[in-house]
């Protein structure tokens, strides 16, 4: 039964992927960016739920549950973070591609910066970085049905990624955002609904007795640094930049590019605040940090206390052990959704850069739309086998794919984002001077960890590429007029003009 | 931001946004004790909700009053 409902839910996955397909115009601009012409309620649930993925669901809870809640200054971060995106980077972003027509983030620093050589560095760190993030959906969603059936989690990584297939290939980025509010339904409906049915039904006296729980048995949880001492203020502090650098993550940067006009850049930065930061994550902080290790520290436990890998599907088990199948079965069915609305966007994220800034815009520099429409849609196949290699080596704990891996690699190209749309003075070899340095760093840390000095990867890799952004193109020739005239000027009228 | 940056209410807004975001990390050393307020808030969240309230006051009242764009 449990089998059939999930096929039934491909099913109805796909028959929005084939409207999308029969609705959609045959032009890039169409495929790449839905057009140019997502309003502010899709927007909503595309850009929210392109952010919460099965990290959400499973890992930053697994986190908390591990190492109490510390942790939760990363989402502090992150919510600071994507409405700074909002507020300063998006407007000018939208305006330049929108007048010049550029369809990757990547192809407006390129030619901002003059550089087909940044757009080469910059394309293959994003990529790096944005294939074990893919992985990490699939690799969440086949460890719940490890946690339900008792499957090896690459059946789950297959049907992952097959619906993220059919999506992808059918519908381009406007059906990918728009399976998003559907997914983004099911997604909050599984969340909250599992918490509220755990707390009525294990906790009589409601949250306060998880609260009291731990309090009396581990009241580590409750604080930081935590059981294991690792969120000592320097660290918390850390995780929050850490954070803040959401207003990187380039599937969250493409999504500016495919805004109707600038008014949504108005509303977008309030409901980032309210619904995302007060509201939607503290979901999952309230699971992982209180509730899931009440459960695990409560007398006659059905979920002993897990530790390591294991507990990157702690939220699954709780629901499986203490609720009914068929309602474990609908949370999967959420994880799912969950990995599957992220995924979408960063595979369409993933293969626009390798088709627009490295296939077209070296090797086919005057190819059709056809033709790009056709390297994008090989390039879903291509970054889809990757991140299932990536997905079944499963090398580090869920958290980490994103933290760990995605996000120091993601920050590498920040300083060059901010500073081409934002600074003037910004030049060509000061920004190759920071993105390179800043990755080769990166990769020497990776390589030999001491080289990071204790280091969250994304810390001294950062400030290695700012410093000699900044200095580098202060000891440079400014940039043309020309640049200036279409990254700045015409940029500021286009804003200043009554919409 | 560079709009923002032009003008007396922008430069206050982002100064808001600065002095909340120093004041959550100055604060960090402060939350080591296991209290948690209404039965269930702990103190990392209790400051992280602080922080979202004031960036959110300072974002109302900036948008929705002074935005540079029309």
């Amino acid at each position: 039964m449990a089998v059939l409902i999930l096929v039934g839910f491909g099913l109805l996955v796909l028959l929005m992927a084939v409207y999308g397909y029969k609705i959609s115009a045959r032009t890039a601009e169409d495929y790449l960016l839905a057009g140019r012409g997502i309003g502010i309620t899709v927007m909503f649930f595309f850009a929210l739920f392109a952010i919460s993925s099965v990290w959400t669901f499973y890992a930053y809870p697994s986190y908390l549950y591990r190492h109490g809640p510390g942790f939760v200054y990363f989402i502090w971060g992150c919510v600071a973070g994507f409405s700074s995106l909002y507020m300063f980077l998006g407007p000018r972003l939208w305006a330049v591609c929108k007048l010049n027509r550029f369809l990757s983030p990547v192809e407006a620093l390129g030619e901002r910066y003059q550089s087909p050589g940044l757009r080469l560095i910059v394309s293959l760190v994003l990529l790096a970085s944005i294939v074990p993030y893919i992985a990490d959906q699939s690799l969440g969603v086949g460890l719940g049905f490890k946690a339900i059936f008792g499957f090896p989690p690459v059946v789950g990584i297959i049907y992952t990624s097959l619906i993220l297939m059919l999506i992808v290939l059918l519908g381009g980025m406007r059906m990918t955002a728009w399976v998003n509010v559907l997914l983004g339904l099911i997604y909050t409906a599984a969340f909250l609904g599992s918490l509220l049915w755990i707390i009525y039904k294990v906790f009589p006296g409601g949250i306060t007795d998880a609260a009291q729980i731990l309090k009396d048995r581990e009241p580590d949880l409750l604080c930081i640094p935590g059981p294991k001492g690792m969120f000592s203020p320097v660290i918390t502090s850390a995780i929050f930049i850490v954070g803040f650098l959401a207003f990187s993550w380039p599937h969250i940067v493409i999504s500016t590019m495919t805004a109707q006009d600038k008014s949504l850049f108005k509303w977008l930065p309030g409901l980032a605040l309210v619904v995302g930061g007060i509201l939607f994550y503290t979901i999952p902080f309230v699971w992982g940090s209180l509730v899931a290790p009440a459960v695990s520290h409560m007398s006659l436990a059905k979920v002993p206390l897990l530790k390591d890998k294991e507990a990157d599907y702690i939220i699954q088990l709780i629901v499986t052990r203490y609720l009914p199948s068929w309602f474990s079965v609908f949370v999967l069915m959420g994880v799912i959704a969950a990995g599957i609305s992220t995924a979408a966007v960063q595979l369409m994220t993933s293969s626009i850069i390798v088709a627009r800034d490295l296939i077209h815009g070296f090797f086919l520099p005057r190819g059709e739309d056809r033709i790009l429409i056709r390297l994008t849609k090989a390039s879903v196949v291509l970054m889809l086998v990757l991140s299932i290699g990536i997905a079944c080596w499963y090398p580090v704990e869920l958290p980490l794919y994103l933290v760990g891996i995605a996000i120091p690699g993601f920050a590498q190209w920040a300083p060059c984002l901010v500073a081409g749309i934002l600074w003037k003075r910004a030049t060509k070899a000061g920004a190759i001077a920071g993105t390179l340095s800043g990755s080769l760093y990166l990769i020497s840390g990776f390589l030999y960890p001491p080289l990071l000095l204790g280091l969250h990867p994304a810390i001294p890799t950062l400030f290695l590429n700012i410093i000699l952004m900044l200095a580098v193109s202060l000891l440079t020739p400014p940039p043309p007029d020309r640049t200036i005239r279409v990254f700045f000027d015409e940029v500021e009228d286009f804003l200043a003009k009554k919409g | 931001m560079r709009e923002i940056m032009n003008h007396r209410p922008g430069k206050i807004f982002l100064l808001v946004l600065l002095l909340a975001t120093l004041s959550l990390l100055a604060t960090t050393p402060f939350l080591t004790i296991p209290v948690v307020l209404v039965g269930w808030i702990t103190l990392p969240f209790a400051a992280g909700i602080a922080f979202i309230l004031v960036w959110l006051m300072a974002y109302l009242i900036y948008f929705f009053r002074y935005w540079p764009f029309r």
